[in-house]
């Protein structure tokens, strides 16, 4: 059932449009992920879910309820924040009571909800610390844990790790996924990190200049971008120049290619096939090129390879024990697997 | 030999640039105590009758005139309505210039900084220009009031300012707020606190200044504190530099109080007592 609907969402700064007819709508339940570089307009987003911007055009809908212009405070939306956003003067359980004793709740409920609260993030032993007595994580799990006391309907999380180290940074991303999956709640998470957007959603969805590029599960947007973009901005792409030479053919460096995804084009077309590097592979037949790198990654290796033909080094993921014998500078062919390759015209 | 050398040299010049400094600012100082509070003729002022005769009683003459306590009333007055007013325009001017035009700083930053740069005499010119049009207002002690407003904001500004930077206001304003507390609550409870210091520093700033102000009264003729100490200079000289000194030391203890209340006070609500004081929290923390 869908719990939060953004419809046709426009909103300009100046002459800068941060959101062109974003839409977007999410399950109770899920975590949904918005990805996209610095400027595409994912932070806007949220914080006109939030109730902190008004949008130029289009519309928030909560449970079926129109609530773009209901005030923040009056949302039922918690909220973690990129900067550290604890209250200074006020202690770690005064922190999360914060939004309980705004509401009014009785004095023993909210004794008894904070005490929950801080031992779901493990942090009971520090009630009575302060926010500069925390690190990074600590302080961001008790932002997580003041945001959810007040049992929001959506939690919305701005960034909440990428102030964080990469060490804390990945125990605390699966955390809040466990906390998130424990509770229950709707979650929109904002970042700008692919692996942590990978990792951590059930959904994902890809922004670029103000527009939702793509909606789908990790998988989804990894195995099949819809747009050059989402291939580009998700994982590492190979960018192989070519030319349309048939209905599902493309031509690269002379040597025939099946790639299905380009029957659109006409032939003689000119443009490069994007393709990932575990559909590249070591193999008897395909694009000769030469070593000039290879990273051993425990199973899997990344081999780097100059084709001349090409002009490009391409990157190529094969597992460890098939690329055994191969040394920089050998001499090798790249075979390439273009059933889910996207081509893009020149 | 030569590094030992450089070490007692690197060692010794910032203690003996502290030694200076502390002479250059005590001398006069003390010069000015003896002279104030020494029963001795000046030309005898010396070495040899350095702990002579010392004395308050000439400036506790002056706590038996009624004109003293008048203008001290007065000028502590004029104070309290620079604060009141100073302290209710700028918070939320700075606020909100903070929260919502942060590319007005810049000017804002200038115009505070104007009435440091232009002489509080300049001042008195234009309001002579406007005084005939304004007289049931600047006949008025507290006609003041909106003079020292202008005359404390390069200092209380820069106070607010320098206390508004220091913390990530506008995240703080959005966390409270998406805790459920509306624009008032969010002020009170989340705003005003992070502000505790930098407004302190601005109440004792603005209250230095109006206490050690001088040109605007006297110009217009109000019989607060400094014109009061200038006249009783000149009628007492002794007694009346003794009034400076205490004037000076007040302002001392004024700003060491402002140190102390200014500390970071932390303290733990009833509910953290709770917390940490109910058995669960005990048994996992035995200590």
């Amino acid at each position: 059932m869908s719990i939060l609907h953004l419809r046709d969402l426009r909103k300009s700064f100046g002459s800068s449009v941060a959101l062109e007819e974003c839409s977007l709508e999410t399950r109770e339940g899920e975590l949904v992920t918005l990805l996209g570089p610095s400027g595409c307009g994912k932070t806007t987003a949220l914080r006109i879910v939030a109730g902190f911007e008004t949008p130029d055009a289009g519309s928030v809908e909560l449970g079926g309820k129109d609530i773009t212009r209901v005030p923040a405070h009056r949302r039922s939306m918690g909220m973690v924040f990129q900067g550290y956003s604890l209250f200074p003067n006020l202690s770690v359980a005064d922190n999360v009571d914060f939004g309980l004793r705004t509401r009014g709740d009785a004095a023993p409920d909210r004794r008894r909800r904070v005490g929950e609260m801080l031992e779901l993030i493990d942090l009971v032993d520090h009630a009575a610390k302060f926010p500069h007595q925390l690190s990074g994580g600590q302080q961001q799990r008790v932002a997580l844990a003041r945001a959810l006391a007040v049992e929001p309907r959506v939690l919305l999380l701005d960034e909440p790790l990428s102030a964080l180290d990469a060490k804390v940074r990945s125990s605390l991303r699966d955390e809040i996924r466990r906390i998130q999956r424990e509770v229950g709640i709707t979650t929109l998470f904002v970042t700008h990190d692919q692996d942590e957007a990978l990792a951590i959603s059930d959904r994902v969805c890809v922004m670029s200049q103000g527009r939702v590029e793509q909606l789908g599960t990790p998988m989804e947007v990894y195995r099949a971008p819809a747009t050059p973009f989402v291939a580009r901005f998700v994982g590492t792409m190979n960018e192989l120049p070519g030319i349309v030479s048939g209905r599902e053919t493309v031509s690269l460096a002379g040597i025939e290619i099946h790639a299905p995804r380009c029957s659109g084009e006409s032939a003689g077309t000119a443009g490069r096939l994007l393709v990932r590097p575990e559909d590249l592979s070591i193999g008897e037949s395909g694009l000769r090129g030469t070593v000039v790198s290879l990273a051993f990654h425990g199973a899997t290796s990344a081999i780097s390879v100059d084709v001349q033909r090409l002009g490009r080094y391409l990157t190529v993921v094969a597992p460890s024990s098939t690329v055994d014998d191969l040394r920089t500078g050998a001499e090798t062919t790249v075979a390439v697997d273009a059933s889910r390759a996207i081509w893009e015209a020149t | 030999m030569i590094h030992r050398l450089s070490s007692v040299v690197a060692k010794s010049v910032p203690r003996l640039v502290v030694l200076v400094c502390s002479l250059f600012f005590a001398a006069p100082l003390l010069a000015l105590a003896r002279y104030s509070f020494q029963n001795v003729p000046t030309i005898l002022l010396g070495w040899s009758t350095l702990f002579d005769k010392w004395s308050v009683t000439g400036v506790t003459a002056v706590f038996r005139e009624e004109a003293f306590w008048s203008s001290l009333r007065l000028s502590l007055t004029l104070a309290a309505g620079t604060v009141v007013l100073t302290i209710g325009l700028l918070v939320p001017t700075a606020l909100w210039v903070h929260l919502r035009l942060p590319r007005a700083r810049a000017l804002l930053e200038f115009i505070t900084v104007l009435p440091y740069m232009v002489p509080a005499i300049a001042m008195v010119a234009g309001i002579m220009i406007i005084k005939p049009h304004a007289r049931w207002f600047l006949n008025s002690d507290l006609a003041l009031v909106p003079f020292y407003v202008v005359l404390a904001l390069p200092f209380t500004y820069r106070s607010l300012d320098t206390g508004l930077r220091a913390v990530d206001l506008r995240t703080l304003v959005d966390a409270g707020r998406s805790l459920g507390a509306g624009w008032p609550r969010t002020m009170v409870r989340v705003v005003l606190p992070q502000l505790r210091v930098a407004i302190i520093s601005a109440v004792f700033l603005t209250v230095a200044v109006v206490l050690g102000e001088y040109t605007l009264a006297n110009t217009l003729l109000i019989q607060s504190l400094p014109p009061y100490q200038e006249l009783f200079v000149g009628r007492e000289p002794q007694a009346g530099y003794a009034l400076n000194l205490l004037a000076l030391a007040s302002t001392t203890v004024l700003f060491a109080v402002l140190a102390l209340v200014t500390r970071p006070r932390r303290r733990q609500s009833s509910l953290v007592r709770a917390i940490v004081s109910s058995p669960a929290h005990s048994s996992e923390n035995p200590s």
